[in-house]
């Protein structure tokens, strides 16, 4: 669906020259929620600008759809937009217009006639659950409702690509959730694909099938979701997945574990896939009659699988540990022994 | 002194029509001076904010064009500005005197004016929603009425206000040369004739069109003001 191939983006003033994206290459298939993570500077806005020819890309090509939006003129670059729209991390919304009339306002551009228009703003006002804030303004609604407009407004023209801004960036986590929820819901309905960009690993892992990590304009890593957790190779994909799992927390614990249960054994047992909703300890517990200790626990949910880590204290002899690791491994569950 | 107050509110020399016809004249200079200042100010000031967000072999000569004409006729005071253009409006309106004769001078005076406050009203308007407008495909002209000018309508209205304060002012300096309106009546009538209570009502009428414009002004940005 979208094939970025070598693109560099190079922006020069009378004073200095920025090189904001290096070299990128990326594929994102169609149908596919695709994250692009970094911290700020790391050149992801522009390179999420540079799918809908809001910025031009100094060298390489990219490919939406089937046409190259570098060597489209300004008639054909507009008409793209209509098909690749965005949604923004401040939503963007024209004050002065009502919620209706925001959602019609890309309508109005591709030349859709009135009535055609109001029929399809309704029916997205419906499916993002705002139904009945028709006619507020959006000074009177929230800063989820707003977002909940922006992306009415960006599915107006029933577009391919959808493109995220930092979309759940200035938003608390609940309504970060609902809003994460509702992007499911649309790539489910409408197939659409999706990009976005966030400094948020939750936002990666809660949505996204696979996801780029970038650091200074390039991009460091990609892959799907579950192994950038599962086995994130680089540093920065590793502090965000350290960042997301909060695991400098569960270090500080270990150590006063230690001290109160000096003859233990400490587990870290790893999660990855479904198997982490199977009765793991429970299992321990029956089988080997052990006294576990449940230290710390970490699960969390992709959009289709679950990953995690559980910390325990049990007191065991290196063969039943030996055991235990073979059957926990059976069940797929990562075994280590945590210093 | 004492004489002069009481001759000031005698008010035994105004007469009731030369004053209608007075306010009637500056009305309509003002009125008309501002609906003309409003257009080509505004398209002025839609020329400086485009041309000035990109860099381009285009837009940056139009740029500096247009910003060098605005601040000329904006540099050249009223009062001359008004003799300077005598000929031209000779040639343009057929006569220099009366309401007709002194229009060009107070559009010509205004719209500059009124074309760096638009300006200002187009610059603050948020960076996103403009971004937005591009990614929805809009072209420039769909911009201009669907975005810029809706977004930036109250403070395009204040700035209609000031200028059409300014206007009045303008007025009745042009009055004392021969424009007709309350400036005239207060300098031909009043102190020409030394009837200085002719010259309190001019001012006093001045003051009810001044605060009058004022408030329908704000009145007007304050309802379409949805944020």
């Amino acid at each position: 669906m979208i094939d970025i191939k070598n693109v560099s983006k190079i922006f020069r003033t009378k004073s200095q020259t920025i090189e904001a994206v290096k070299d990128v290459s990326l594929e994102i298939n169609k149908g596919e929620i695709f994250g692009i993570i970094g911290y700020s500077g790391a050149g992801k806005s522009t390179l999420i600008r540079l799918l809908n020819g809001l910025e031009l890309p100094t060298e390489g090509e990219i490919i939406v759809g089937d046409a190259s939006i570098g060597a489209l003129d300004k008639k054909d670059l507009r008409k793209k937009r209509q098909k690749v729209s965005m949604i923004f991390q401040h939503f963007n919304l024209l004050w002065s217009r009502t919620v209706i009339e925001n959602i019609m306002l890309p309508l109005e551009i591709a030349g859709v006639k009135k009535e055609e228009r109001e029929r399809r703003a309704r029916e997205l006002i419906d499916l993002v659950g705002l139904t009945g804030r028709e006619k507020n303004y959006p000074s009177e609604l929230s800063g989820g409702q707003k977002q909940r407009v922006g992306i009415a407004r960006a599915l107006s023209n029933e577009p391919e690509v959808l493109l995220c801004d930092e979309a759940t960036s200035a938003l608390d986590p609940e309504t970060t959730e609902e809003v994460l929820n509702l992007l499911l819901k649309i790539r489910e309905e409408l197939g659409l694909t999706i990009v976005l960009i966030t400094h948020e690993m939750e936002v990666i892992r809660k949505i996204c099938d696979r996801a780029a990590v970038m650091e200074n304009g390039r991009v460091v890593e990609v892959g799907p979701v579950i192994k950038l957790f599962q086995a994130p190779e680089h540093d920065v994909t590793k502090r965000f997945v350290r960042d997301d799992l909060d695991d400098e927390e569960t270090e500080i614990q270990i150590e006063s574990i230690k001290e109160t249960f000096p003859t233990a054994t400490i587990l870290k047992l790893g999660f990855v896939g479904t198997k982490a909703r199977a009765p793991i300890v429970s299992m321990l517990v029956k089988k080997y009659g052990l006294d576990v200790n449940i230290l710390s626990g970490n699960i969390k949910n992709t959009n289709d699988e679950s990953y995690g880590h559980l910390y325990i204290a049990v007191d065991i002899t290196s063969d039943t540990l030996e055991q235990i690791t073979n059957d926990l491994n059976a069940e797929s569950v990562n075994v280590e022994v945590a210093q | 002194m004492i004489e002069t107050l009481k001759e000031m509110f005698s008010f035994e020399h105004v007469k009731l029509d030369a004053v209608l016809e007075a306010t009637y004249e500056t009305l309509i200079m003002t009125g008309v001076a501002t609906l003309f200042a409003f257009i080509i100010g505004l398209v002025l000031g839609l020329i400086l904010f485009l041309s000035s967000r990109k860099r381009g072999a285009v837009s940056t000569p139009v740029y500096g064009a247009t910003s060098f004409v605005v601040n000329l006729f904006r540099a050249i005071p009223f009062i001359i500005l008004i003799i300077l253009l005598m000929p031209f409006t000779k040639v343009l309106m057929g006569t220099i005197m009366g309401v007709w004769g002194a229009m060009p001078a107070l559009i010509i005076g205004s719209a500059p004016f009124y074309a760096r406050l638009a300006e200002i009203a187009l610059k603050e308007i948020d960076k996103g929603v403009i971004e937005a407008a591009e990614s929805m495909g809009a072209s420039t002209w769909e911009l201009v009425y669907k975005v810029l000018i809706p977004e930036s309508l109250p403070a395009l209205v204040s700035g209609i206000t000031v200028t059409s304060i300014m206007l009045v002012g303008s007025t009745a300096i042009a009055g004392v040369i021969g424009a007709g309106g309350l400036g005239s009546l207060a300098y031909m009538v009043g102190f020409t004739r030394s009837q200085p209570d002719v010259t309190l009502v001019a001012t006093v009428v001045i003051l009810i069109i001044v605060f009058a414009i004022q408030i329908i002004g704000d009145r007007v940005a304050k309802a379409i003001d949805k944020r």
